[in-house]
């Protein structure tokens, strides 16, 4: 049924010179969010600036131009790990919905084992005060040939996203408390 | 002749078979299924599994066959379409992703996104007939009306191929915009149309010159080209849009918001309305050509992509 899937060695050779081009099969999708008890405004203030990740607690710099200006702005970022990936771009940016969306075309697998990685943040207001943070991911897994090494599948792609998104979210939690 | 032949069995469908109306079939990544639902209703009338991420698909000319890839199981599902089942599921090699059927119902034609080949195989029996050699990671794939020529978008070698489909040789390569991913061609069969990824473009290409002819600055990540008769549409992926441009002239004339991450998009049979797959928000956007609004938003399935024709007659 699958006698064809094992790519042979020249191959594999071949595509190296265009792996970092190239993803794996199927785009994974990653939802995270957390209640927490602020109001937007408040929240938004936090984290709605693209050059601003002092609140996801795996990032030690961001740098790079064009402010939230989606025609513009990239950024450099540069996590506590010693990793670093460049040129992520602000796919869009709305204040005033309290969105924005990001897009990685390029990052080196052994800082973060995925390829075309793009998230979308959102806050939405909730009752009582309170807002639903909303950190949604898309992404292919870091190896893009058939057969993935253990640590460049699916699962691995999935759970590094998840380390680097989850500790944010809770920390919004936990800094404006949950509201009981 | 055969064109002409299978025109006729297509208008005698027509006649005879319209007993139902169109239906999208909306292959639903994250369900590892088909979601098959009513255009005129807009419900969901079936939910059909066929595992292995399924993406691509291509429905056939009379509705009686959809072929549906599922590329992280490297194999293509054969999709009785009137009676909702699958009645065969066969292996294709390597990264198999965009898929079309001639307009007389057989072969089909896979790309291998992996293998810089697209694979002509039987719809009947599942056997590889032969491989045609195109260009780097090809994607998107069409065939003209009278099944003569098989366009290929051969994403990282920023190019087209044309492919005669009787020799199955390359018989032409035209260069294109960055990356082009979805294609379309039109009712006469005159033009292609790809969306390029990575340059935010839509390409033109005169298929009997074999030349670009046009350009049409679009938004983030074009995805996949729809067709109307008057308008092309591209979905944005990273915009969430749809962009409209007029054939003719191409010249832009629309920005339509739809839903987060769109993907497949196709027109319905008689032109009127635009099917969009909304991967992120699992939505079906349906657009109307006319005013170029957003006339309703469909639940469809869990993460859907309808890369393909999937608008069943």
């Amino acid at each position: 049924m699958i006698t064809m899937r094992r790519a042979i060695p020249a191959v594999l050779a071949c595509l190296a010179a265009t792996q970092a081009l190239a993803h794996g099969p199927t785009r994974q999708k990653l939802e995270l969010s957390v209640e927490v008890a602020a109001p937007p405004e408040k929240i938004w203030a936090v984290i709605g600036n693209f050059h601003d990740l002092a609140w996801v607690p795996a990032v030690a710099k961001v740098e790079g131009p064009g402010g939230n200006d989606p025609d513009s702005a990239k950024r450099t970022v540069t996590l506590k790990s010693g990793g670093t990936w460049h040129d992520e771009e602000l796919s869009d940016y709305d204040a005033q919905k309290f969105t924005y969306g990001t897009f990685l075309p390029h990052v080196d697998v052994k800082v973060l084992p995925v390829a075309d990685f793009s998230t979308h943040l959102a806050v939405t207001a909730e009752p009582g005060g309170k807002s639903k943070v909303e950190w949604r991911s898309a992404f292919y897994r870091g190896f893009p040939n058939n057969d993935p090494p253990p640590n460049l599948n699916e699962a691995a792609a999935v759970k590094a996203v998840t380390a680097l998104c989850q500790p944010a979210l809770d920390g919004l939690k936990a800094r404006f408390g949950s509201g009981h | 002749m055969k064109g002409r032949f299978w025109q006729a069995c297509a208008l005698a469908l027509a006649l005879h078979g319209g007993a139902h109306a169109a239906e999208a079939f909306v292959t639903d990544q994250d369900g590892d299924a088909v979601t098959v639902i009513d255009l005129a209703t807009q419900k969901t009338v079936a939910t059909i599994p066929v595992g292995g991420k399924p993406a691509g698909i291509a429905m056939a000319r009379d509705g009686r066959r959809a072929y549906v890839t599922s590329p992280s199981a490297q194999m293509v599902s054969v999709i009785d379409a009137p009676a909702r089942r699958v009645i065969g599921q066969f292996p294709a090699p390597g990264g198999p992703l965009g898929i079309a059927v001639h307009p007389s119902g057989a072969p089909l034609y896979v790309a291998d996104w992996y293998s810089d080949q697209v694979s002509v195989i039987d719809p009947v029996t599942g056997h590889v007939l032969g491989r045609i050699a195109v260009g780097q990671s090809p994607s998107g794939l069409a065939v003209t009306p009278d099944g003569h020529l098989l366009v290929v978008a051969d994403r990282l070698s920023n190019a087209i191929s044309l492919v005669d489909t009787a020799s199955l040789h390359e018989v032409a390569r035209v260069d294109v915009g960055a990356h082009p991913f979805g294609l379309a061609i039109d009712g006469a069969g005159r033009r292609a149309y790809t969306a390029n990824v990575e340059s935010n473009t839509v390409s033109a290409v005169d298929l009997a010159e074999r030349r670009l002819v046009g350009t049409v600055n679009v938004g983030k990540r074009p995805y996949v080209v729809a067709l109307d008769g008057a308008h092309g549409f591209v979905t944005n992926e990273l915009a969430s849009t749809v962009t409209v441009f007029d054939l003719a002239t191409l010249a832009k004339l629309a920005t339509i918001k739809v839903g987060d991450y769109p993907e497949g998009m196709q027109a319905s049979p008689d032109g009127r309305s635009v099917y969009v797959a909304n991967w992120d928000s699992n939505t079906l956007t349906i657009i109307d050509s006319a005013t170029l609004g957003v006339v309703g938003t469909l639940d469809a399935g869990s993460s859907p992509r309808a890369f393909g024709t999937f608008v069943r007659k």
